[in-house]
């Protein structure tokens, strides 16, 4: 589904949903400013294949944890713009806590100081 | 990066200046192609694409080398449209079974239309109707009709033409107001003509007759004509139409 150039198709895959949820909490956002956010955040150690994108923000909206609306951009050019919902708010809450579980559980085998959730 | 080795032949050998808008053309007609991507999945891609070459072309790029690369970015329409797919399986065909209903409804008007004028011509010309039936005719005229219509479409290829039709189709409201007014002014042209040919032209006007016969007419036509536009209301893809709430 991804191009992964570090991660693994099935991590990349995993992490889309609360990497997503989480862009979309911090207000809303459109395909390709999420995508350069990603890249951002990561370091461009999560690469993502551009249009692939769109499948998964469409599936996060028929699960109905985020919403789409078209509207006109200052630049006058229209772009689909995602934003959360108030069950999306909540499936991120989840997400985080079993995704810190993980990373605790890692982190204790590691011996490195876990964060509290 | 790798984008550049892979241009196409003609390209390396076409040294006329690119047209970044000829290129973005061809690859909406491209993505058109795919039968699995809706409108709106491929309205949602361009507005990627578009805003990929002006990332582009900040850096420093030139329109070709944006161009190309912002397409590879995008990725190749047939998986594109495969997980578009997989992801809303009914959205389309949701909008094919608009598409269908509005060309049924579209066959039944022009179906009037023809039957109108048929009548007129063979009631007005007797001659006419030594030749063919008003049945025939009808026919004739229904398939020129048609005929013209898809020439017609096949010639629009410039999306500004139809946008210049969007609000009348901006949401569901809008869009009944419009199939009804289209739907009763075509009705009501038919059975003027058809008025016409009966009552005027052959002076009947025995209250059993003509009269009769045309209201009935017309109220079926028209019965069948609004349950149509009732399913392609329905059928209407239901996004901006309500205001979104934001959590």
């Amino acid at each position: 589904m991804y191009k992964a150039a570090m991660l693994t198709k099935d991590l990349v895959a995993a992490s889309s949903k609360p990497l997503l949820l989480s862009i979309l909490a911090g207000g809303e956002s459109y395909g390709y400013e999420i995508i350069q956010k990603v890249r951002e955040l990561s370091g461009g150690q999560i690469e993502w294949s551009d249009g692939m994108l769109y499948p998964v923000l469409h599936r996060l909206e028929r699960d109905g944890l985020i919403d789409s609306e078209w509207k006109e951009a200052d630049t006058g050019r229209e772009r689909k713009y995602y934003f959360i919902s108030s069950d999306g708010r909540k499936a991120l809450k989840t997400e985080r806590r079993q995704w810190l579980a993980v990373h605790n559980s890692l982190c204790k085998l590691w011996k490195i100081k876990p964060v509290s959730i | 990066m790798a984008g550049r080795s892979q241009l196409p032949v003609q390209i390396m050998e076409n040294q006329t200046r690119f047209d970044l808008n000829a290129a973005v053309e061809n690859w909406r007609n491209e993505l058109a192609a795919q039968p699995n991507l809706a409108s709106d999945d491929r309205r949602e891609l361009e507005t990627h694409l578009r805003d990929a070459i002006a990332g582009f072309q900040q850096r420093g790029l030139n329109d070709e080398e944006s161009f190309w690369l912002a397409r590879r970015r995008v990725g190749q329409p047939q998986p594109l449209g495969e997980e578009f797919e997989k992801a809303d399986p009914v959205k389309i065909w949701r909008e094919r079974a608009c598409w269908m209903v509005t060309a049924i409804l579209a066959a039944f008007l022009l179906g009037n239309i023809s039957t109108s004028f048929a009548t007129i011509i063979v009631s007005e010309f007797p001659s006419v109707s030594k030749l063919t039936t008003g049945t025939t005719l009808s026919l004739l005229f229904w398939l020129l009709q048609i005929s013209g219509i898809m020439i017609l479409l096949m010639r629009v290829h410039t999306r500004e033409r139809l946008s210049m039709l969007a609000p009348f189709f901006q949401n569901r409201f809008r869009l009944a107001i419009t199939a009804i007014s289209v739907v009763l002014t075509i009705e009501v042209f038919c059975a003027a003509i058809l008025f016409w040919a009966y009552v005027a032209f052959q002076g009947d006007y025995s209250p059993g007759g003509p009269f009769a016969f045309i209201g009935n007419f017309m109220i079926h036509s028209v019965i069948r004509e609004l349950g149509l536009v009732a399913i392609l209301v329905w059928l209407m893809p239901t996004q901006n139409q309500k205001a979104p709430k934001r959590a």
